[in-house]
């Protein structure tokens, strides 16, 4: 574990743009966690109006300018960090449960259960991304509760199929089917023969999947059907710019720059993690 | 065998040549517009999209095009004129001194886009149609019949007295129709659907590419004043971002809808004339009054003293809008400026509060999601309900949803339910008093479930009343929105001004309070 | 072959069995008011029973599933709320000009990404590779919408090149109105020779094309570097410079013909992200295709439409993954259908 981990402090230090990478996550995931009490603005950033200060731009009081209701956009976007960042570990993390275990089901009692699993996990698979959640959300109703569901229910799918496949593999390997005859118990080999060699490619797809999920949800948020006001959600801001991003232009502007620098952090994590753990697949 | 397909790089050579010669022509090749157009054409965007064009069933937001197609008998005049009403398709009307038989006289002349003259016949056949079938057909409840004893004369007879020139001015359900075009439409319900009209009015539906464009062309056997517009376009755009792109860039001559937060911007640009009037729409919450502790009179009272009202208006409407005294919209009857109104004291409400023993109050708002006002002002109440110990949960959900979950299931429902509202007709004792707090078995517009009888016969006598004497029934209606102060089963939030975006080089009429929803094409000339 | 088509015609009426069921069953979830969402502005309590009549909403539920099935076969996909014209007559209406939008992004997507691909791995250690890759990366994390901003802002509110919302100038279906051919509306100004329609037409594309194509560009770029390096690396590449063969050659006669394939599998795999991205790019530059249409429909919860286009995404995603896997397997012959 912690040659793991010191290999992978290696590698960091090698690439500048890893490293980066791995500096906009740090202080993405610190300003997430430290929320209220790092703002500038800390009323303001939470949701407390001040209808004083509209239209003020970039400049020494307000970095990053005032939105439409007068509100420290600093403060917003920092504030706003956390719901992005919980709202995609919830959604990865429950997509990865599930589908870890449905996966394994599938892979190790086979037969029907097989099928089924698998039959079910196509279907989802066969929309476009993101319509399906598009879809739920919208009948559902609008709201961050309602969002996260839909992201859910179209997420799980990958991993299922994902943990199938790699478990599948794992075992038809010699030494699972040399357990199974000794009679250890099917639990002791979920957990210490399948699981493990799972785990890489189960933390690729999670690396990646987390910048995937927050552009999602901030599509969801743009359309109107995400996160609803006072909520600091990012995707929810440049929407609410838009309609002054002419004269206005900061608040459209950074609000997306932030959601775009995360994504492009986690997606370059994800690539490294790949690279990392499985060179055989790496491009 | 694999068949050689093209060399690849050939192919890329191609496509790199292609795209330079193309990328040149977009920039170089000048726009010539080949074949200037003789008439003239006025380009619109608007948001509202048609939902039929049955003149009889039309209830909604065709409203912006209907009047420029059919025409009343009389129209109300917009705030501030000299007169009350213009003559429409009536040139003339009185009505008999116990106000229950009222006679119009019927302009001669006057013609149908299909040809055929308009008639007292034509009238009443409409007026029938629109009572027995109409969308807004209900406007027509006092009357008993219509007869038309003479080409030119209509009469109606009523059961009780009711204030028929109101009525007749009405927006909807109050449109004199073709015969040709009446008869088809009772007989095929599906006759409009393509963008058919059976109206007298200066302008007729050219084409219609539903959900997209509108286009009318002026009609050159109009009685009245021929428009300078021969064409009007009117493309459908729901976005109202989009909207107003098209017109401060130009793509087309006005937008009538600019989303609010973006008027200080355009002012600013000195390039548009800001116009601001009284509309008859306003912002109106209720409290859940089946529940406790908001079923005690005292603790309404109390939570609409922790309102901030002046940051709703200056937030939710931009600063358009002025603090409502009641539920009554100012410039409509019968407003009354002097009903009293809660101011934000949220000391005063905190202890008021504590005193009635109300501790750990939750309370749950919901208000339409595609309401951007809306969205803007309710978290404001939300903070202002926090800072006294209040946690409030606000909820944005699509109107048609929050408001089928407020009448189906009442006890379980919101504790406040925030509605923007407007009356049908100019009358806002017989739609808002009594729409939004005249008790019903089932909860229909009156979602605070409150019943008060004194409340509810005050409003009822004062209909009645209105018919003969306006003045007497103001006053009774008065007593009535008194009452909706001190008892407080709603919270007054604002009257939302209605503001134009209009670029200098166009003279657009004045906004007529009367018809909300409509844009007269017919008075748009360029400003001299 | 035969075989292929049947399998892929029973499972796409499977998924269309499951959408319209995911879409019916969810649309009955929460309460409404029908009648409101068809009228719109205000309604009476007597509209609500002609309402819910005239939709058949007083029928119950697996009676009005079951007809819904029926008639979406006959091709009777309801009536959208909004519009109150047949759903699939909407669609239709819509799609040429969002067809001709997602040909131009995945064009440019391609022309570019290739382009990318190759320089980025002819020199993988240059400044130009990294350059290459992180533009790659940023394509795929760029949100669409955000995208479009910025070049709004950028193009037509700082520069004042292009135009802001739009399929066309508004004037042109006055002086210079298209004459309907094939009904794709920049194809048909071509070749009617309507010049300044297709210029005000191309001027209009050129944004909403952009925005919509990083995505695409992104993925192409990296699978066209990924399998170029390592085709680039095999053992017959090497063969082939030791026998005198120049550089140009190996690249494109005998590199780029194996690292292709894979290129197309991507490309048909992002234009099914091409499908959801439409919604926001169209609505941003009030472009008059499906994904504008797409994006009202969801935010004014017009269930027949939202059905309809639910069961034109599928079928959409369908057709594309089938597409990909013909041409895939036309130029691989290592692949089995």
């Amino acid at each position: 574990m912690i040659t793991k981990v010191k290999a992978g402090f290696t590698f960091i230090r090698g690439d500048i743009w890893t490293a980066i990478s791995t500096f906009i996550l740090t202080v993405f995931v610190l300003v997430a966690v430290l929320g209220k009490w790092i703002l500038p603005y800390p009323s303001e950033g939470t949701g407390t109006a001040n209808v004083d200060h509209l239209h003020i731009g970039p400049g020494a009081a307000h970095w990053l300018g005032t939105d439409e209701l007068g509100r420290d956009l600093l403060s917003r976007l920092m504030y706003g960090a956390r719901s992005v960042l919980f709202t995609s570990l919830l959604v990865v993390i429950v997509a990865a449960l599930v589908g870890t275990v449905l996966g394994l089901m599938a892979a190790f009692f086979g037969g029907w259960i097989d099928s089924a699993i698998m039959n079910i996990s196509s279907l989802f698979l066969s929309f476009p991304p993101l319509l399906l959640s598009l879809v739920a959300v919208s009948l559902l109703g609008p709201g961050l509760k309602n969002s996260l569901i839909a992201l859910m229910i179209s997420w799980w799918p990958w991993y299922a199929r994902l943990i199938r496949n790699e478990a599948r593999f794992v075992k038809l390997r010699p030494f699972v089917e040399i357990a199974e005859s000794m009679g250890v118990s099917r639990r002791r080999i979920i957990f210490r023969h399948l699981l493990p060699n799972v785990t890489s490619p189960l933390i690729i797809q999670f690396a990646a999947d987390l910048g995937t999920v927050i552009l999602a949800a901030g599509s969801l948020a743009f359309i109107g059907l995400g996160a609803q006001p006072p909520a600091a959600d990012w995707g929810l801001l440049v929407a609410q710019g838009r309609s002054v991003i002419f004269d206005q232009w900061w608040i459209s502007t950074f609000a997306g720059l932030a959601i775009f620098l995360v994504v492009l952090a986690f997606n370059s994590l994800g690539d490294v993690l790949r690279d990392h753990f499985d060179p055989r697949r790496s491009k | 065998m694999k068949k050689k397909s093209s060399n690849p790089s050939s192919r890329k050579k191609f496509a790199l040549i292609s795209s330079i010669i193309l990328g040149a022509t977009v920039i170089t090749v000048p726009q010539i517009a080949s074949g200037a157009t003789p008439i003239s054409i006025f380009k619109v965007a608007t948001s509202a999209a048609v939902t039929t064009w049955d003149p009889i069933q039309s209830f909604s937001t065709e409203a912006f095009y209907m009047p420029n197609i059919y025409e009343p008998l009389l129209w109300k005049n917009a705030d501030g004129s000299a007169t009350e009403y213009s003559p429409g398709l009536a040139t003339s009307w009185s009505h008999s001194t116990d106000g229950k038989t009222w006679t119009f006289k019927i302009r001669s002349g006057a013609t149908f886009h299909d040809g055929s003259a308009v008639t007292a016949a034509a009238v009443k056949a409409s007026f029938d149609e629109s009572k027995k079938d109409g969308g807004a057909g209900f406007i027509w409840g006092p009357v008993n019949n219509f007869t038309a004893p003479s080409a030119d004369t209509l009469v109606m007879n009523l059961d009780y007295s009711a204030p028929m020139d109101l009525i007749a001015s009405s927006t909807y359900g109050a449109w004199v129709i073709s015969p040709k075009a009446l008869a088809a439409g009772i007989a095929n319900s599906k006759y409009y659907d393509s963008g058919l009209d059976g109206g007298s009015g200066p302008y007729t539906i050219k084409s219609y590419s539903a959900g997209s464009e509108v286009v009318l062309s002026a009609y050159p056997g109009y009685w009245g004043t021929k428009p300078t517009y021969q064409i009007v376009d009117a493309l459908i755009t729901p976005d109202a971002v989009t909207a107003q792109q098209m017109m401060t860039s130009g793509q087309v001559d006005w937008s009538t809808t600019i989303p609010l937060t973006s008027i200080a911007d355009l002012k600013h640009s000195g390039k548009y004339a800001i116009n601001v009037y009284k509309s008859p729409f306003n912002y109106v919450g209720y409290f859940n009054t089946l529940r406790a502790p908001l079923n005690n009179p005292k603790v309404r009272a109390a939570l609409s003293m922790a309102i901030p009202y002046t940051d709703i208006v200056k937030i939710g409407g931009q600063g358009y809008g002025t603090q409502a005294h009641g539920p009554v919209p100012a410039g409509i009857y019968p407003f009354d400026p002097s009903i009293p109104q809660y101011k934000k004291q949220l000391a005063t409400a905190k202890s008021l509060l504590a005193k009635l023993g109300v501790k750990n109050l939750s309370l749950k708002i919901t208000y339409a999601s595609e309401n951007p006002a809306e969205a803007r002002f309710v978290p404001l109440i939300a903070s202002a309900f926090a800072s006294i110990g209040i946690k409030a949960d606000v909820q944005g959900i699509l109107f048609n949803q929050q408001w089928a979950a407020a009448k189906k299931d009442p006890a379980n429902a919101q504790d406040i339910f925030i509605v923007k509202y407007w009356p049908t007709y100019s009358d806002a004792g017989v739609d808002n008093l009594w729409s939004l707090f005249h008790s019903s078995a089932k909860p229909f517009f009156n979602l605070s479930y409150w019943k008060n009888t004194t409340y509810d016969n005050l409003v009822d006598d004062a209909a009645v009343l209105s018919g003969s004497d306006k003045v007497a029934a103001a006053k009774m209606y008065s007593q009535a929105m008194n009452i909706l102060y001190t008892e407080a089963p709603g919270i007054y939030l604002y009257d939302e001004a209605q503001v134009t975006v209009v670029p200098r080089r166009l003279s657009i009429p004045k906004y007529n309070i009367n018809y909300p929803f409509t844009a007269f094409f017919a008075g748009i000339k360029s400003a001299s | 072959m035969l075989r292929i088509i049947w399998k892929r015609v029973t499972s796409a009426f499977l998924v269309l069995f499951a959408a319209s069921f995911f879409t019916f069953f969810l649309s009955r979830i929460v309460p409404n008011d029908p009648a409101l969402a068809y009228i719109g502005g205000k309604t009476t309590a007597a509209d609500e029973q002609k309402v819910r009549t005239l939709l058949g909403l007083d029928q119950p539920l697996p009676i009005q599933y079951f007809k819904y099935l029926r008639d979406m076969l006959k091709g009777n996909w309801g009536y959208s709320l909004s519009t109150k014209q047949p759903v699939l007559s909407e669609i239709l209406r819509r799609l040429p000009a969002t067809l001709e939008l997602i040909f131009f992004a995945v064009g440019f997507a391609l022309f570019l990404g290739i382009i990318c691909g190759i320089i980025a791995a002819k020199k993988p250690k240059g400044f130009a590779s990294s350059f290459i890759r992180i533009a790659a990366i940023a394509g795929i994390s760029v949100p669409a919408f955000w995208l479009g901003l910025l070049l709004q802002l950028l193009f037509v509110g700082k520069f004042h090149i292009f135009p802001a919302t739009g399929e066309f100038d508004i004037d042109i279906k006055f002086t210079n109105p298209i004459h309907h051919i094939t009904g794709f509306p920049l194809f048909d100004s071509l070749i009617t020779g309507n010049f300044t329609a297709l210029t005000s037409g191309l001027k209009h594309m050129v944004l909403p094309a952009l925005t919509l194509s990083a995505y695409s560009f992104g993925l192409i770029t990296r699978m066209s570097r990924g399998n170029l390096l390592e085709v680039l690396g095999q053992e017959y590449i090497n063969v082939a410079r030791a026998n005198g063969i120049s550089e140009r050659l190996i690249l494109f006669k005998l590199a780029l013909k194996n690292a292709i394939p894979p290129v197309i599998t991507v490309t048909g795999l992002s234009t099914a992200y091409l499908i959801t991205g439409t919604f926001f790019v169209e609505q941003v530059y009030g472009w008059p295709g499906i994904g504008g249409f797409a994006a009202n429909s969801l935010i004014s919860v017009d269930y027949p439409a939202i059905m309809g286009i639910t069961i034109l995404g599928a079928v959409g995603y369908l057709v594309i993954n089938f597409l990909v896997d013909i041409i895939y397997a036309k130029l691989d012959p290592r692949v089995k259908l």
